[in-house]
């Protein structure tokens, strides 16, 4: 059974969650602070958070990145709806997906689940290990070096790269990678690919040449050059 | 011109003209005056001089007139006396010979009366004709320092140093003062645009100093303002923020209690809970935009700029749009683009061209396109056609009020928060760009127009 650590100060909208939660077959737990989420968080007893961004004192940026200093622990964020920079700087600081404030249980149901999967291992359906070019993946442990440089990749990004360096050279399409790495159809206005892309990028440099590793074809899809 | 440059003129021109004017009216009814009264009794005392000695040497012989050369050359110190015969040899002086004279001992004896002569620039001559009893003809010649008119400040260098120094006080105490009236003009006037800026905590107060005149009752009067203004927007962006976390909230948990009923529910509520699903979502969509809205107009909202490939955002946004249409039996075509770049914020523009290019979908005729197009002339021009019958012509200005709805369109089956294209107006006003709105054939032309960076020059 998994266990989800919410973190929000509304404590009925908690309460209201975790009884939607456990009919769902999740074990849940309720903080409503940012510094009390954050000890939690880091207690290692949880396999996932949903994090708030509003939170008094500490806000839910601020959790977040303190929390990645530490742990790789499976966030997902819930933003005001509408407030777009919110969005971008939660997944700017490491958050696994987001979800605008107010939400649809049953889409923070389907997300809860896909970051799940993938954090608990999708790992064994890649071939062993990765090597292209300069950036090695290694799928046991779900760690990247670059140039023999380790990187910190959360779940979601590890898997986009690991869907990325399979078709290496070839592009793959926006389709694709919302439905295997995000596992939800690709919806119109929705940015959340081109975010983590970013992201990644940001983590993984340029090439020595200076060269872009991860280039964008505008409105079909994200293709890793070949050095 | 500016403050500090006008003062400092006008302070010069009228220390100047005061000096001018003080100048020529001392020159005009002082100096001029009493050298003339010098003058004049200069030539009496020569007249005098003059008959004395033809007296003299009449009654007495040489003998006497020398008498009365020393005696006057020890009255006279100052002036230099000498009796010059028509051949220029000096019966009387200190030199033997005056050849340099012969020209006006003759001029003297021609005129045959005294006279003083003030035009030399070092020194005044005056002359009188001596005649001896044996008709022998001299000239009587006193040369002394000309009575120069006192000249305060022209003809010496004393005159010039004066000149100067007064020059040099004048200017630097006019620059002086310039800066002082000037200089609390100028920071508050820096002050009101950092303020305009956006930098509410602007204050004047501790830079302009302890002065006790108007300029510090402005500043003063300025930073209270700046702490009102503070206050104001300060006030509003929180009750912003409280009202959108305040009204959230509820929402919030009115999705989840909504799904945990649907849990529980059966076929016949179902259809309700349902209705109420779409209610609230549209709660939330209204809500979120109405928030969007406010920042966007309060322009409290600092957003960064960034170059933006204006084509790919186009292509891009209509894409998608496209892919929404697509369901509807409708499509979004792309009809022409151009490369362009604007500066501004990618989300604000995405948002405003969506918003419009939504609004076409939503109006255009099942089986119709909305034609998208991209020009790159002086300006950027986004130019989006619908096939929806156009609006109304007197209503086409209040197409971009929020909440406002065209006729039928108010029934709200369109779907629409009737906020898409006010969000997208003053997302366009933020950039400096215009949009407009025309009925054109069977449906609405929307035009936006953004100034485009010319990536070449720079």
């Amino acid at each position: 059974m998994s266990r989800i650590l919410i973190i929000d100060d509304d404590e009925e909208l908690c309460e209201l969650v975790s009884e939607y939660l456990s009919a769902e077959g999740f074990e849940t737990e309720c903080v409503h602070s940012g510094d009390k989420g954050l000890e939690k968080a880091r207690s290692n007893g949880f396999d996932l958070a949903i994090l708030d961004v509003m939170l008094p004192g500490m806000d839910g940026f601020e959790v977040l990145r303190s929390l990645r200093e530490t742990s790789n622990l499976p966030v997902l964020m819930l933003t005001a709806r509408g407030d777009d920079t919110e969005r971008i700087v939660g997944l700017e600081t490491g958050a696994d997906d987001y979800l605008p404030k107010p939400f649809n249980p049953r889409e923070l149901l389907a997300r809860l689940r896909a970051i799940l999967r993938r954090a608990e291992g999708t790992g064994d359906a890649l071939p062993e290990n990765l090597v292209v070019d300069d950036v090695k993946l290694a799928a046991a442990s779900r760690s990247v070096t670059v140039d023999e440089r380790g990187v910190t990749l959360t779940s979601l990004e590890f898997d986009l790269l690991a869907a990325l360096l399979k078709n290496a050279g070839k592009t793959v399409r926006k389709e694709a990678l919302s439905e295997t790495v995000l596992e939800r159809k690709l919806s119109p206005y929705d940015r959340s690919l081109d975010m983590h892309i970013s992201n990644l990028r940001k983590k993984l440099g340029l090439r020595n040449d200076g060269s872009e590793r991860i280039k964008t074809i505008r409105s079909v899809g994200y293709i890793y050059t070949l050095a | 011109m500016n403050l500090f440059f006008k003062l400092f003129l006008w302070f010069l021109v009228t220390a100047t003209l005061v000096f001018t004017v003080i100048y020529f009216v001392t020159k005009t009814f002082q100096t001029e005056p009493m050298v003339s009264r010098v003058q004049r009794w200069t030539r009496n005392q020569m007249q005098v001089y003059s008959e004395t000695a033809n007296q003299i040497v009449t009654s007495e012989g040489e003998v006497g007139l020398r008498t009365f050369l020393v005696r006057l050359r020890d009255i006279e110190p100052s002036r230099e006396i000498e009796l010059i015969g028509e051949d220029g040899k000096v019966w009387f002086g200190t030199a033997s010979e005056r050849p340099a004279m012969l020209d006006l001992v003759g001029r003297t004896l021609e005129g045959g009366s005294p006279s003083v002569d003030f035009s030399l620039e070092e020194k005044a001559i005056g002359t009188a004709p001596v005649t001896f009893p044996d008709g022998r003809k001299f000239v009587l010649m006193l040369t002394w320092e000309a009575p120069r008119p006192p000249s305060y400040f022209f003809g010496s260098w004393l005159g010039y140093l004066r000149l100067a120094g007064m020059l040099l006080t004048g200017v630097v105490l006019c620059l002086l003062l310039a800066l002082y009236l000037s200089s609390p003009i100028r920071k508050i006037r820096k002050a009101t645009q950092t303020l305009a800026d956006g930098d509410l905590t602007t204050r004047v107060g501790e830079q302009v100093g302890k002065r006790r005149d108007e300029l510090a009752d402005l500043a003063r009067d300025f930073d209270l303002m700046a702490e009102r203004i503070e206050n104001l927007i300060m006030s509003q962006k929180r009750l912003t923020r409280d009202i959108s976390h305040e009204l959230r909230s509820p929402l919030a948990r009115l999705n989840v209690a909504l799904e945990i009923a649907k849990q529980k529910s059966n076929v016949e509520t179902q259809p309700v809970l349902d209705r109420i699903e779409n209610e609230s979502l549209r709660l939330a969509e209204m809500i979120s935009k109405l928030l969007t809205l406010s920042k966007l107009e309060s322009g409290s909202e600092e957003f960064e700029r960034s170059t933006i490939d204006l084509a790919a955002l186009v292509e891009d946004v209509a894409a998608d749009a496209d892919f929404e249409a697509k369901a509807k039996g409708k499509s979004v075509k792309l009809v022409s683009t151009a490369k362009c770049n604007v500066s501004g914020s990618e989300t604000l523009l995405r948002s405003a061209i969506e918003n419009v290019l939504r609004n076409g979908v939503r109006y255009t005729k099942e089986g119709t396109a909305v034609e998208v197009a991209l020009s790159n002339g002086s300006h950027a021009t986004i130019e989006i056609v619908d096939h929806g019958g156009g609006v109304p012509q007197d209503e086409i200005t209040k197409l971009f009020r929020p909440f406002y709805r065209v006729g039928e369109a108010r029934d709200r089956h369109s779907g629409g928060t009737g906020l898409g294209l006010a969000i997208a107006e003053q997302a366009i006003r933020a950039h400096n760009g215009k949009i407009k709105a025309e009925n054109v054939n069977d449906g609405l032309r929307v035009e936006i127009t953004l100034d485009a960076i010319d990536l070449k020059k720079k």
